[in-house]
């Protein structure tokens, strides 16, 4: 050990010695000029470890689901920012998650399987409510462990009613039922059945709507104790064996805006006693009917101010509805005139798989990949702002800021 | 060696009695015990043929059963680590074969669903038409490796019978999903 030692010293003071020659050296080679003018800069002040405060909230932030396809005990959901380009956040999703955020934007609402063992051990199911000043949870609800776990992410698997009251949290045993949430009691209030039907699509007031196998809605309303008051059946809108719609849809002048795999857009009008449905119209003309479809994880994006629709599409056959899109198309709502079609770059950043647009009159439109690549466009032009070559692993939602 | 009739008895039997125990409520029954129904009268099941022909006339695909239109004849995929070996034709997972299963058995730690949804796959060697089970391996997190997604016929999950989004795992005791197996219950008559 001292032998060890008195070598390094050796080598080290040799080293210094050679180190100050050559400095000598190369001094004598500069200009008087420059040794003159060198400053060298004060030391740098200590810094204090802190906790960043998020900024000012902005129609243009945007909520990223990241299901962490290769781990999915690990989904988590991240705050970004469109016009910094900057991850702002993060807050932790579990297994099989959904997210929704209160209306009055204080609260971000995270429903999710938890096991004390990581994979396995005891089973918790839990809605976790987050804090958006500082995302962190500041309470949670337990729940039976019958919640719905649904790949295929909607806003309707959890949600608020209008006023924030109610939250809608669904379950799925395979049997299908809806947990109505008091949020102030922070209590579960009932569970109602649905009757094979699927999802929790609320409208105004302290109603919901499922999707039934034969293509009708279920609508129950809710009453001030949080049960069930009534329950009606509407019309069939669509033809599960010929044409089925995803079961995402967009809010647009028309109400719930649902796009089928064939390509056809039918609005549903929600808000009176009776379910009434728009006239369908098509994203595709003939020729391009079953040629070219919607298709990817989150496939329709709406601007209100523009009152335009965005939707992923590809080339490709039956069956082909998750693939990922090639193109963004772009629709004005009114019209239901095609405005654009903004090819993908696929090669460089991936297939789209999921698309949102921010609600503001200066849209931006999020785009996310299947190489979990992130593009923030500008809505209106569909100009490339922002890129993230790989955000996560697997962004297949994302959803606005209330 | 395991019958057919044997497999899809046992297939069945864990599906019927999934379905006894765990759905009492009428909602349930409306969707999928229509599928049970269904399968246990497999003459009068609708074949879905349409996927094959018109993928024919599109480019190839990384995945899927596209091929291009020239006369020759596709190549035919033995390989059950393959996203394209034909019994995999409606599934979207991992395949199991990767992760320590084969194309009809989960993986050692895993515990087979008891519930599934059900696909119609041609097998390009006999040119028959086959039944599928698609049942998903529990009790891991996601295997990650061979991941697989072919869609053929898969409806949304308000048809749940045909749906491969829900987590089938979701009636196990561990609802962890790990990995997705395809077991042929029998030929699917025309």
């Amino acid at each position: 050990m001292w032998h060890d030692r008195a070598v390094s010293t050796k080598l080290t003071r040799g080293g210094l010695m050679r180190l100050g020659r050559i400095s000598v050296a190369l001094a004598a080679m500069l200009p008087t000029a420059v040794l003159a003018t060198t400053v060298v800069p004060p030391p740098l002040a200590p810094e204090h470890i802190g906790i960043e405060k998020l900024p000012p909230r902005s129609a243009h932030w945007a909520y990223l689901l990241d299901v962490s396809w290769s781990n999915y005990i690990d989904e988590r959901v991240y705050v970004y920012d469109g016009d910094a380009g900057r991850l702002l956040g993060m807050m932790d999703l579990g297994y099989y998650g959904n997210f929704a955020e209160s209306p009055d934007g204080r609260t971000s609402a995270l429903a999710a399987t938890y096991w004390s063992r990581g994979g396995h051990g005891e089973r918790t199911e839990v809605v976790e409510w987050y804090d958006n000043q500082t995302l962190k949870p500041r309470g949670e609800l337990v729940l039976p462990a019958k919640r719905a776990q649904v790949g295929a992410i909607t806003p309707f698997n959890l949600a608020y009613s209008d006023d924030g009251r109610y939250l809608y949290s669904t379950n799925l045993t395979p049997a299908s039922s809806v947990s109505v949430i008091d949020v102030a009691k922070n209590a579960t209030t009932s569970e109602i059945d649905t009757d094979g039907c699927v999802q929790a699509i609320p409208s105004a007031p302290h109603r919901f709507s499922a999707i039934c196998e034969n293509g009708r809605l279920l609508t129950v309303a809710v009453d001030e104790k949080g049960q069930e008051s009534s329950r009606s059946i509407s019309d069939a809108f669509f033809d599960v064996d010929k044409d089925p719609v995803f079961v995402q849809s967009v809010p647009t002048p028309v109400g719930a805006t649902f796009v089928s795999f064939l390509g056809d857009i039918h609005g549903v009008d929600l808000t009176g006693q009776a379910v009434q449905f728009a006239p369908v119209w098509a994203l595709v003309s003939a020729k391009e009917r079953g040629r070219w479809r919607p298709g990817g994880q989150q496939i329709l994006a709406y601007n209100a101010p523009l009152n335009r629709l965005y939707v992923l599409m590809h080339r490709g056959g039956e069956g082909s509805h998750k693939e990922a899109g090639s193109e963004i198309w772009v629709f004005d709502v009114g019209s239901h005139k095609r405005l654009a079609r903004w090819p993908v770059a696929v090669a460089k950043h991936g297939g789209a798989v999921a698309l949102l647009a921010t609600r503001d009159s200066e849209p931006l439109l999020y785009v996310a990949t299947d190489r979990s690549a992130l593009l923030v466009l500008d809505a209106r032009s569909g100009r490339v702002i922002h890129m993230e070559e790989k955000l996560g692993q697997s962004l297949w939602y994302m959803q606005n800021p209330s | 060696m395991i019958s057919m009739q044997a497999r899809f008895d046992r297939v069945m039997e864990l599906a019927a009695r999934g379905v006894a125990r765990r759905s009492s409520r009428r909602g349930f029954l409306g969707s999928f015990a229509m599928a049970i129904t269904g399968v246990a009268a497999l003459p009068l099941l609708p074949v879905r043929r349409g996927a094959v022909a018109e993928a024919a006339e599109l480019p190839a695909k990384s995945e899927g059963v596209a091929h291009d239109s020239k006369a020759t004849p596709p190549k035919i995929v033995t390989d059950p680590n393959s996203c394209e070996y034909w019994k995999y034709c409606a599934i979207d997972g991992f395949l199991c074969a990767c992760c320590g299963g084969t194309s009809s058995t989960c993986p050692p730690g895993t515990d087979p669903s008891p519930i599934t949804w059900i696909g119609t796959c041609q097998n390009p060697a006999d040119g028959r038409d086959y039944l599928v089970s698609y049942n998903d391996c529990c009790g891991r997190t996601t295997c990650g490796a061979c991941t697989c997604v072919r869609n053929e016929g898969e409806k949304p999950m308000y048809r749940m019978s045909l749906n491969n989004d829900v987590n089938w795992c979701m009636a196990n005791d561990n609802p962890n999903y790990h990995c997705s197996v395809s077991v042929i219950l029998g030929v699917a008559e025309k």
